[in-house]
């Protein structure tokens, strides 16, 4: 393996983590929206996001991302009657975040769930709304227990986002497969794209012990 | 997309189910060596399982299949050996892959349940003068129990990983979807009906295992 390729498995790298750091900020917000909507005393607005997360729990994950991005073209092609090229790389974004939405929805809801009732209830006696109750007493609370799960899921994310090699984004693992194929060393190259996922995922876990201390620095002492 | 092809799906159903099955078995005899080095501390196959379970947590699934599948041909020894003979198989391939995988998860979940195990049971077993092969003996079925819901989301996870199997040519339920796709430009039918079938055996599945959990948890409150 020289330079250059080492150069290309780097610049792949840029690719995986922008893919995977693009679906978890896009994939937070669905997991809000769909915590919120699960959590809704209406059955016709909980019962079938419920349905929805569970069925996207249940499938293969590259059933989904091939499912949006083969299905979508084909969505495009029965509204315009014309073929639309669909990115690839925003296909892979939607369908992991998706995916990431519907495991960490049931970890955010949790969560949520052990904050105690009285804080709500405090928030409510000084005339706060629900939704300003939510977004400024209740998500701060659950944000400290969700994040174990949560970095979890970001982990599982990251490994996820090799599928996306499959529908034709150049990431990591699509730029270990070429470089395989160019120089019959599929040994060495995709030891090396594996080596590159184990060191992101090291960092990761690095950093989000970090983070758990942080946010429980206040806490330090109290537990236990 | 015709009843025809729907059929079609089902002949990949044989395929998954097949990989899903020696996976798990493998996967599972692999994990219990795993948890055991671990467990008992044995001096470098403690360190062994550990970089094991690190190297196949940590990367990608689609990696480790694609290492097992074409990563031995780089070398001269391996492709004039005996072995070549099982690593040109796809299947086998596969099933490497996702045994060492699935091993790797779940032998973290059974460490997890042992330790779990009140340590006035190992205390008990200790005060009763067994050796390490009779408390293990003891402990090891109370830890089962607490894995299993812990373990049916691993099964899970294998039978939808399996679906990975058809990026080397496999033909299981998820190529026959990439086949038809291929052939009728119809994905949302294909791949629609392909999640059907992921979604009823992932349903059977969790069947199984409620009630399996019934009966293993019957005598605990």
């Amino acid at each position: 393996m020289d330079l250059l390729q080492l150069q290309l498995l780097l610049d792949a790298t840029k690719i995986t983590l922008g893919l995977a750091l693009t679906s978890l900020v896009v994939g937070l917000v669905l997991a809000i929206l769909f915590c919120v909507a699960e959590m809704q005393k209406n059955p016709l607005i909980a019962k079938p996001i419920s349905l929805f997360v569970t069925i996207l729990r249940g499938l293969p994950e590259i059933l989904i991302v091939f499912f949006i991005f083969f299905g979508g073209t084909h969505i495009l092609f029965l509204l315009t009657d014309e073929f639309y090229d669909i990115s690839p790389f925003w296909s892979g974004v939607v369908a992991l975040s998706l995916i990431f939405a519907s495991y960490a929805s049931q970890t955010l809801r949790a969560a949520i769930q052990s904050v105690p009732k009285g804080q709500q209830q405090g928030a409510q006696a000084l005339g706060m709304g629900p939704v300003r109750c939510f977004l400024r007493i209740t998500l701060p609370q659950a944000w400290r227990l969700a994040l174990p799960g949560l970095g979890n899921q970001w982990m599982v994310l990251l490994k996820d986002t090799a599928l996306v090699s499959l529908i034709g984004v150049t990431d990591l693992m699509k730029q270990a497969d070429l470089l395989s194929g160019s120089t019959y060393k599929p040994f060495t190259f995709l030891v090396a794209a594996a080596a590159i996922y184990l060191i992101i995922t090291l960092i990761s876990q690095w950093l989000l012990k970090h983070l758990d201390s942080y946010i429980n620095r206040f806490d330090a002492g109290v537990a236990k | 997309m015709t009843l025809d092809h729907f059929w079609l799906l089902f002949n990949g159903l044989s395929t998954t189910l097949e990989i899903t099955f020696f996976s798990l078995l493998f996967g599972s005899i692999l994990a219990v060596g795993l948890t055991l080095a671990m467990v008992n501390k044995i001096p470098g196959l403690n360190l062994l399982a550990r970089t094991i379970i690190l190297i196949f947590t940590g990367t990608p699934l689609l990696i480790q299949i694609f290492l097992v599948y074409s990563g031995p041909s780089q070398f001269e020894v391996i492709r004039h050996s005996f072995l070549w003979d099982y690593l040109s198989q796809a299947k086998i391939c596969a099933i490497i892959a996702l045994a060492f995988n699935t091993a790797a998860y779940s032998s973290l979940l059974f460490k997890g349940a042992i330790e779990s195990v009140p340590r006035g049971e190992w205390d008990a077993c200790k005060a009763l003068g067994m050796t390490r092969g009779q408390t293990l003996a003891i402990i090891v079925p109370h830890a089962l129990r607490r894995v299993l819901p812990s373990y049916s989301n691993e099964v899970i996870l294998v039978l939808k990983g399996t679906s990975l199997a058809s990026s080397i040519t496999i033909m299981d339920v998820m190529g026959y979807a990439n086949q038809i796709n291929g052939q009728t430009y119809d994905a949302l039918m294909a791949f629609s009906a392909a999640g059907i079938i992921y979604l009823g055996m992932n349903g059977i599945l969790v069947l199984i295992f409620k009630q399996l959990e019934k009966k293993a948890l019957a005598f605990q409150s």
